[in-house]
């Protein structure tokens, strides 16, 4: 394109500041959105186009970097599966919107509406009657052979008789600049919450342009999507309860499910949070059982129960299928619908269209072959060179190869497989789509587009979202368009053509709301993961106290001249639960080594740490943005291979900083946590963590059968972090009974026994359902009991007549470790017990010998 | 007409407690044209909530759950069944196998679209080249189909060995294949992957087996099981049953429960767990004949 073509579009910018589209060349083998195949703007492009020129390049750049920043700080991600790094890889979205006219808009809505609708009436007959079948409008073994056909859903009559709630289909525009879909997403449609954060960002980015383009708004499509989800409801129509159901963290698109989740105003819950009880299902909350209406949900079929659906889904809930044939509960979009993205099928929706609806598909697919149809194999081959070759069936796990890309011998191979099991395979015939102005490094280059449509049920029809999410390949050469391999995304404007309606679901300012506070309901499965989060942090903290006491002495000691250092050796190795070696005869720094680093220890350092992080990030959306970050410090403090130098100070050094950090987690969680169920059930981790540590402390000290030399006594007071409020009380005079005392009895003293016991009293008194019982329960009959042994101790007797039999102050705190060990069973026996994994059985192979003979 | 009482138990013993399960049973009968069932009962323990629907294949299935801590699960179905003596001899003519193999591809209609379900591969069902050769040299060109099945039935009994054990529910046909070894419920899924490999339609049928006394010696109870055999479709007759593990015609001993693509669509009892620990389970099945003159005062042994 010439400098001349452009000047229409630079008409108002300076002579010396460039247009930021001067050097924009689309290639001449592909449709360009902005640019006419003469180089000319669109009419539609031409008013973004100008009023992008007056703001200049510069100062669109100066805007855009804080619009990331914006991106960054919501903590938009889009996970990449087998990637390492790839989990929370940060969202890419370009500055310069998509542009769609209001006429070729209608035209693309009437052809999205009239196959969302197809889609649906199809998979109402398929898990129907099946007459497609019976009237020989689609080949049995589409359906019978795929793995996407739920059999256990045929006969399930799903609220409204409506399989189909959400639907999304992508498309592009083909060689010559019509619109073509490429892929219908039918059963968990991802997108419409990144398209909203992209309307979001890029409406504050650009503020002006997005008043004056009269943009259509997206707001009103989520009404309608709110407003479909409680009427799907099968009870309560008035206010059913709607939960939003995540695979969890490690989805590609967990961040969308928690941003909708909070958007739409549903609980997030994951497969484990619900349970089907006499074919009802219900959200498992520490105050109980609550009966759920509609799952909105963003998780495969499949996966969906593992009872009669994929065995082996840990994800699912068991019964779900029967919940759903008794009509207790609506599932959006329905179990089954998974059907419709079936590639063998494209080729005939057509006809599907025509026998269901009586009318001709208005808007194109990419035209696509079913091998397994004897016109089509012969067609194929004779053009193998030139198409897209796909499984039939999505379960298969194979890639889509562009036959293009193969060398001779890779086509040979390809074409012998095809023929060898053609209904296994589906071509499709590639097309050029089309380019758009992307910002690459400060300049706008063209990219494949492809654009995510999003329609919603209403009434008999649907409803389409007037733009939203589009995206664009990692190159120019490249077509594949897809998140997974690179790429990004842009907004996509649809112009209105008329006034807009500004209908927003977020709340105005100035208007009332209802206050709220702690004290909620808490999901048993987040409180189990909280539990656990501060039982790990306490471990770990443990740890790094009793070798941070190891190492600091091994500075400018050895094993042999200090007497202290095989106590405090023997404390950490009671703490890592290994059977205890000979500490006298060397081999000390190994065994410190083997506790910090050994990646395979069950107790040890590196498996605490990265339980952690695990539980951590189930719970990612109770955690503030600080707690994360600490929590990722850790991590970088201490992973095996910064630290293992085999430098005593580096190792110090990074000991003292770990310290820090837990002592910073410990702080927020007193801070900044609001004191409801999540931070008590933190707390009762952390202390029961704590109570055991400080027992096991004792064990391998104070129990020990010979009396303990002063030196060693300080160590044990700097491992409990009590040596200043020892000092302080006693001065230097250094007592076992004193020290017990300190340790065990001191309901003052954070780092004692008892303090933890009367923290625990405290917790327990406020968990759901305790209020109601007129006797003690039996944790709070264990608490009241080791908590009032406690308080009658004698450690001056206790401490003497362990000398003679052995028992005394080991018999006392023995019985306290089996009595914590028992709380944790009762707590999580109580409220926690439905968070465990759930398992498949099964028959035992059945067998009869042969006896009769023909 | 012969008439059985049949009682079929189920226990599962965990080390663990088990805080809940959720259950799915075929262990109600299905209704056939031969099959008249009376007394149905199915008994559970602990006692559970149930919901009954019938499932794709139209079998009779049973949805349960318990949600209160057991060591414990037992499941006992009994009832009587009159079994009326098959309608046609099993020595029918039937056509040659290629030409049903062709009638049920492309777009079939009514009878042959539905016995299409059984065509492809299923869950359990698979096959490579080798056993697709293996099958060939029984279904050579233009052999009456009945000829074929009771040929590759025939070389299923001889060639393989039955080894009580030497596999499990989720051993797959070409390990059965190469191992030569196997139960029943393999040798069913084997016969199926073969018929399947050469277009036919075949479906897994699961029941149980009415064993005779060896002479001279009392009836020893509890020593039935659950067992399996394949049905082919054959045009214009319908299904016809053939039982490759004993290689016999499924005639008057043989009691239908339930079919399907494979064990899969039709397996007992299966169920999803919280808990529990290692378990171990128990099976038993007593078939006992009513009409017999002896068998009517034959004592029936506890199963504790």
């Amino acid at each position: 394109m010439t400098t001349d073509q452009l000047s229409a579009v630079n008409s108002s910018a300076s002579p010396n500041q460039r247009g930021l589209f001067t050097d924009y060349t689309p290639q001449a083998t592909a449709p360009d959105d902005m640019l006419d195949a003469n180089g000319q703007v669109r009419p539609h492009w031409r008013q973004i186009v100008q009023l992008l020129n007056d703001i200049g390049p510069a100062e669109l750049e100066k805007r855009w970097a804080t619009a990331r920043q914006l991106i960054h700080e919501n903590g938009v991600t889009y996970n990449v599966y087998g990637d390492p790094a790839g989990m929370d890889r940060p969202w890419v979205l370009d500055a310069l919107p998509l542009v769609y006219s209001a006429e070729e808009w209608k035209n693309l809505c009437d052809g999205l509406v009239q196959r969302a609708r197809v889609l649906d009436l199809a998979l109402a007959d398929l898990y129907g009657p099946q007459h497609l079948l019976k009237d020989s409008v689609i080949p049995p073994e589409i359906i019978y052979a795929n793995p996407a056909f739920l059999r256990p859903l045929r006969g399930a009559r799903p609220s409204g008789d409506r399989w189909l709630h959400m639907a999304a289909a992508d498309v592009g525009r083909n060689g010559d600049g019509g619109f073509c879909i490429l892929a219908d997403r039918t059963q968990a449609p991802s997108g419409t919450g990144y398209a909203l954060e992209n309307r979001i960002v890029v409406s504050r980015a650009i503020p002006d342009i997005f008043r004056d383009c009269r943009v259509s708004r997206l707001a009103t499509f989520f009404r309608s999507m709110r407003h479909l989800l409680q009427v799907v409801a099968p009870h309560n129509k008035e206010n059913p309860r709607i939960v939003l159901l995540t695979p969890g963290p490690y989805n590609e698109t967990y961040f969308e499910h928690a941003y909708l989740a909070r958007y739409l105003g549903y609980t997030l819950v994951e497969g484990a949070d619900l349970t089907v009880r006499d074919s009802r299902v219900y959200m498992k909350m520490l105050g109980g059982l609550q009966q759920v209406d509609v799952i909105f949900r963003r998780q495969d079929d499949n996966y969906c129960d593992p009872l009669e659906l994929m065995p082996d889904s840990s994800l699912g809930i068991p019964g779900l299928v029967q919940a759903v044939h008794a009509g207790h509960v609506t599932v959006v979009n329905a179990l089954g619908s998974g059907l419709m993205e079936t590639p063998a099928l494209e080729m005939f929706i057509p006809h599907i269209c025509k026998y269901l609806l009586g009318e001709d598909l208005k808007l194109p697919a990419v035209r696509s072959y079913w091998c397994g149809d004897q016109d089509s194999i012969e067609f194929v081959l004779a053009n193998f060179n030139k198409l897209l070759i796909k499984p039939a069936f999505y379960a298969s796990g194979e890639s889509p190869v562009s036959t293009e890309s193969l060398s001779a011998t890779q086509m040979e191979q390809l074409r012998a497989k095809v023929r060898a099991n053609p209904s296994q395979y589906v071509a499709e015939e590639q097309i050029p789509l089309s380019t758009a102005p992307v910002m690459i490094d400060g300049h706008v280059e063209p990219r494949h587009i492809a654009f995510r449509a999003h329609m919603v049920a209403a009434g008999d029809s649907y409803t389409v979202m007037p733009g939203g999410l589009a995206r664009f390949s990692i190159s120019a050469e490249s077509m594949i368009v897809s998140m997974q391999r690179g790429g990004g995304s842009k907004d996509t404007w649809v112009l209105s053509g008329g006034p807009v309606d500004s209908f927003s679901m977020l709340t105005p300012p100035g208007a009332p709301m209802g206050v709220s506070r702690a004290g909620g309901d808490l999901s048993s499965r987040v409180a189990d993961n909280l539990y656990w989060l501060g039982r790990y942090v306490e471990r770990a903290e443990a740890i790094v106290r009793l070798a941070r006491g190891i190492v600091s002495r091994l500075v400018d000691q050895n094993f042999e001249s200090s007497p202290e250092l095989p106590t405090i050796l023997g404390a950490l190795v009671g703490q890592a639960k290994l059977s205890s070696p000979d500490l006298k005869s060397g081999g000390g720094e190994e065994l410190l080594n083997h506790i910090l680093f050994d990646s395979d220890l069950p107790y040890g350092m590196q498996i605490t740490l990265s339980s952690i992080y695990r539980t951590a990030s189930l719970v990612r959306d109770r955690m503030s943005i600080d707690t994360w970050r600490i929590l990722n410090r850790l991590d970088a403090d201490f992973s095996a291979s910064n630290a293992q130098s085999g430098q005593l100070s580096e190792l110090l050094a990074s000991l003292d900083k770990l310290i820090v950090t837990f002592a910073a987690f410990g702080g927020l969680a007193m801070e900044s946590m609001t004191r409801g169920l999540a931070w008590r059930f933190l707390d009762i981790g952390r202390r029961i963590e704590r109570g055991v540590n400080i027992v096991q402390l004792c064990l391998s000290t104070l129990c020990s059968p010979q009396a303990l030399p002063p030196t060693t006594m300080e160590a044990i007071l700097e491992v409990a972090d009590s040596a200043i409020t020892y000092r302080r009380r006693y001065m230097t005079s250094l007592q076992t009974p004193l020290l017990a005392d300190l340790l065990l009895a001191d309901e003052t003293n954070p780092r004692a026994l008892a303090f933890q016991l009367v923290r625990l009293q405290e917790h327990v008194a406020l968990l759901p359902g305790n209020h109601l019982e007129v006797q003690l329960t039996p944790v709070e009959q264990i608490l009241l009991r080791r908590l009032t042994e406690l308080r009658l101790a004698d450690f001056g007797q206790l401490t003497v007549i362990q000398h003679t039999d052995g028992s005394g102050l080991r018999q006392l705190v023995n019985m306290v470790m089996a009595d914590l060990f028992k709380l944790s069973d009762l707590i999580s026996q109580k409220y926690l017990s439905h968070a465990a994994q759930s398992r498949q059985i099964g028959p035992s192979t059945i067998s009869i010998p042969p006896k009769e003979r023909l | 007409m012969a008439v059985f009482r049949i009682r079929h138990l189920t226990r599962y013993r965990y080390q663990e407690p088990v805080t809940v399960c959720h259950n799915l049973a075929h262990l109600i009968p299905r209704d056939t044209p031969r099959h008249t069932w009376t007394q149905i009962d199915l008994d559970i323990t602990p006692d559970a909530p149930r919901s009954m629907r019938n499932d794709y294949f139209g079998n009779r299935m049973t949805v349960f759950g318990i949600d209160e801590p057991h060591r414990e699960l037992q499941v006992v179905s009994r009832c009587m069944v009159d079994l009326a003596p098959p309608l046609m001899s099993s020595l029918f003519p039937t056509g040659p196998w290629e030409s049903v193999g062709k009638m049920l591809s492309g777009r079939p209609q009514g009878e042959l679209l539905a016995a299409c379900e059984f065509r492809f591969r299923s869950p359990q069902i698979n096959w490579n080249s080798d056993i697709y050769n293996w099958t060939m040299q029984s279904f050579t060109p233009s052999r009456p189909l009945a000829d074929a099945v009771l040929d590759l039935s025939s070389r299923i009994y001889k060639e393989f060995k039955f080894v009580s054990g030497s596999t499990n529910i989720s051993t797959r046909v070409d390990e059965v294949f190469q191992r030569r070894t196997g139960v029943c419920q393999d040798f069913a899924h084997l016969a199926i992957a073969c018929f399947r490999s050469v277009g036919l339609a075949a479906r897994y049928v699961s029941g149980y087996l009415v064993t005779a006394p060896p002479p001279g010696q009392q009836r020893l109870i509890g020593a039935d099981a659950s067992h399996a055999w394949v049905s082919v479709y054959v045009p214009e007759y319908g299904w016809m049953d053939i039982d490759p593990t004993n290689h016999v015609w499924p005639l008057e001993r043989h009691i239908t429960v339930a079919w399907g693509r494979d064990f899969s669509d039709v397996s007992p009892l299966r169920g999803v767990i919280l808990g529990g620990g290692k378990h171990e389970v128990t099976v038993g099945v007593d078939v006992i004949p009513l009409d017999g003159d002896d068998d009517t005062n034959a004592p029936v042994v506890p199963l504790n």
